[in-house]
């Protein structure tokens, strides 16, 4: 327990959770435990109409708390409905009807792309990460992509990713329009502070850092240019009714795995 | 019928013993596995390919992470056809990892929707399915002779062209099936593997548990592959383990961190292999 009653995961979760509006209809995949958590608090709080697809299969469901995996039946108890294939779920999500899904990635560029692939050359990998799994679909038929990463450095976000598993703004102003897709990533929330994307140039900006962070600590810790504009204010802490909801949904800390 | 067995009369009977099942496998088929993750993949079809040394297959598994990693293990890949393999919460997939970093196993990466397209492309008899997913990735270039971008003249419409893509053998884990091949899985999720099992020349079901025909008719809404689709059918009671057959049971968590303990060290590995999958390969008799 930090001195502030809340710690940096709880922080997390909540900065995610606010961005969630009260239309959204979500749902996840592997190892995605702030999503997760992030989608539990905001159906306690401000988004009673929230829907979410735990594992993109089941439908709305009321878990008593988070396990190993995201894609754990663990998760589905509850649940309204079960997706039973793949192909009963995916014209859910390419017709916007499903219209939120989160990202990490071992990499993520100014344009809000990102890579989950390998590190280094492609055939011949430095690491070879799990892979992009939906994330080269689901980037351009999701309305809405959420950006999260527990890990703000420089080797995380960079000038240039070493594959683009996921699309975000891709080369810039102008690259989805020209594939015919719409909508984009939103804001990307790290263990420092909360980005948005400007309107036109479509580059990361920064939007709020978290308690105790400074602007130019942020900036460090970006391999890109990263836009500040003006005076950034601070993320709002969890409020208390926050946090003990955060510990009630995900009794067992899943979400600190992401913090390891 | 209720109550009464139904014979087979003059019917044939798919079932086949679990030691056989390699011999379905020649060397060199691409094989598609079912499963989700820590979900009802067909682990005990994947020992037996180790166990019998069946080499140099194309395995296309969309979301898997043991089950590939058994059979990068045991030597039996040449090539690795994939979404994502992880061990997700339990950590990267320790043999894939090194195969992939080492160029022992070539890695194709797909995603979720295209490698569904592929065999939906495959099922329907067409060269290839459309979708927008996949667009302005790195992913479509890896393999252009397999997924490359198009423009629909009448609407203006770029889209990804995803390649019919047909193995020769499917494999999927189901709770219940009987002899003449209709199979379930209890409640009816079958994820990737039905997609699959459309696609493919040959499907082997394995099963928790072999059970008489009129089950079936009992509750025929609840059969997730009608029987003409099966070729063969497995009776494989635990066959997922480690993974899960829910709600049946769980995956075995111990079992993924002692895997990954032991992973750490390639003698111990070799002898903790041996224990729970099958003989350890020589390195020598790795794929070329």
């Amino acid at each position: 327990m930090s001195a502030n009653g809340y710690e940096l995961d709880e922080l997390v979760v909540a900065a995610l959770a606010r961005e969630l509006p009260d239309d959204t209809t979500a749902f996840n995949g592997a190892v995605s435990f702030i999503p997760v958590c992030a989608f539990l608090l905001a159906r306690a709080t401000h988004a009673p109409n929230l829907v979410w697809a735990a594992s993109s299969i089941a439908v709305d469901p009321r878990p008593p708390a988070i396990p190993e995996s995201t894609l754990s039946d663990a998760l589905w108890e509850g649940a309204a409905m079960l997706h039973n294939s793949a192909q009963d779920f995916w014209p859910y999500a390419e017709c916007g009807r499903l219209n939120t899904f989160c990202f990490r990635g071992a990499q993520i560029d100014a344009y809000g792309n990102v890579n989950n692939t390998v590190i280094g050359d492609y055939a011949a990998p430095k690491i070879r990460l799990p892979g992009g799994g939906g994330m080269a679909d689901l980037g351009c038929v999701v309305p809405r992509i959420y950006l999260w990463s527990t890990t703000h450095d420089t080797r995380t976000f960079v000038e240039r990713l070493d594959f683009r598993s996921g699309l975000g703004y891709g080369d810039g102003p102008g690259f989805r329009e020209s594939l015919g897709l719409e909508g984009g990533p939103r804001v990307c929330v790290t263990n420092l502070c909360v980005m948005d994307f400007h309107p036109e140039s479509k580059r990361m900006r920064l939007r709020n850092v978290h308690p105790g962070v400074r602007v130019e600590q942020v900036v460090e810790a970006t391999g890109f240019e990263l836009l500040v504009e003006g005076e950034v204010p601070e993320t709002p802490p969890p409020t208390h009714e926050e946090v003990e909801l955060i510990r009630q949904l995900d009794p067992a800390g899943a979400r600190r795995r992401e913090f390891q | 019928m209720a109550g009464g067995e139904e014979t087979l009369a003059g019917r044939r009977d798919k079932l086949v013993a679990l030691d056989v099942v390699a011999s379905l496998v020649p060397s060199g088929s691409i094989v598609a596995i079912g499963g989700l993750s820590l979900n009802c993949a067909p682990m005990a079809f994947c020992r037996e390919l180790v166990r019998a040394h069946v080499r140099d297959l194309e395995l296309v598994a969309v979301v898997s992470g043991m089950a590939s990693d058994w059979l990068i293990a045991g030597g039996c890949l040449r090539k690795l056809v994939m979404g994502l393999t992880s061990f997700e919460g339990f950590g990267l997939a320790p043999n894939f990892r090194r195969a992939a970093e080492t160029g022992a196993v070539e890695v194709e990466e797909w995603s979720e929707r295209t490698l569904i397209c592929a065999f939906q492309a495959a099922a329907a008899g067409v060269p290839f399915m459309p979708t927008r997913t996949g667009l302005g990735t790195d992913m479509p270039a890896l393999h252009p002779d397999r997924t490359w971008e198009m423009m629909d003249e009448r609407s203006g419409q770029r889209f990804l062209a995803c390649g019919a893509l047909k193995p020769d053998v499917a494999v999927v884990h189901v709770h219940e099936a009987d002899r003449l091949g209709n199979a379930r899985v209890n409640p009816k999720l079958v994820w990737f593997d039905a997609e699959a099992v459309k696609a493919a020349d040959t499907v082997i079901v394995t099963a928790e548990r072999i059970v008489d025909t009129a089950d079936f008719r009992a509750a025929p809404e609840r059969t997730s592959y009608p029987g003409y689709v099966v070729d063969h059918v497995v009776e494989a009671p635990r066959g997922a383990w480690p993974t899960a057959a829910w709600p049946e049971y769980g995956y075995d968590g111990d079992f993924f961190r002692e895997y990954q303990q032991a992973a750490r060290e390639p003698e111990r590995f070799a002898a903790f292999f041996e224990q729970h999958v099958g003989l350890a390969v020589p390195a020598g008799e790795r794929t070329k």
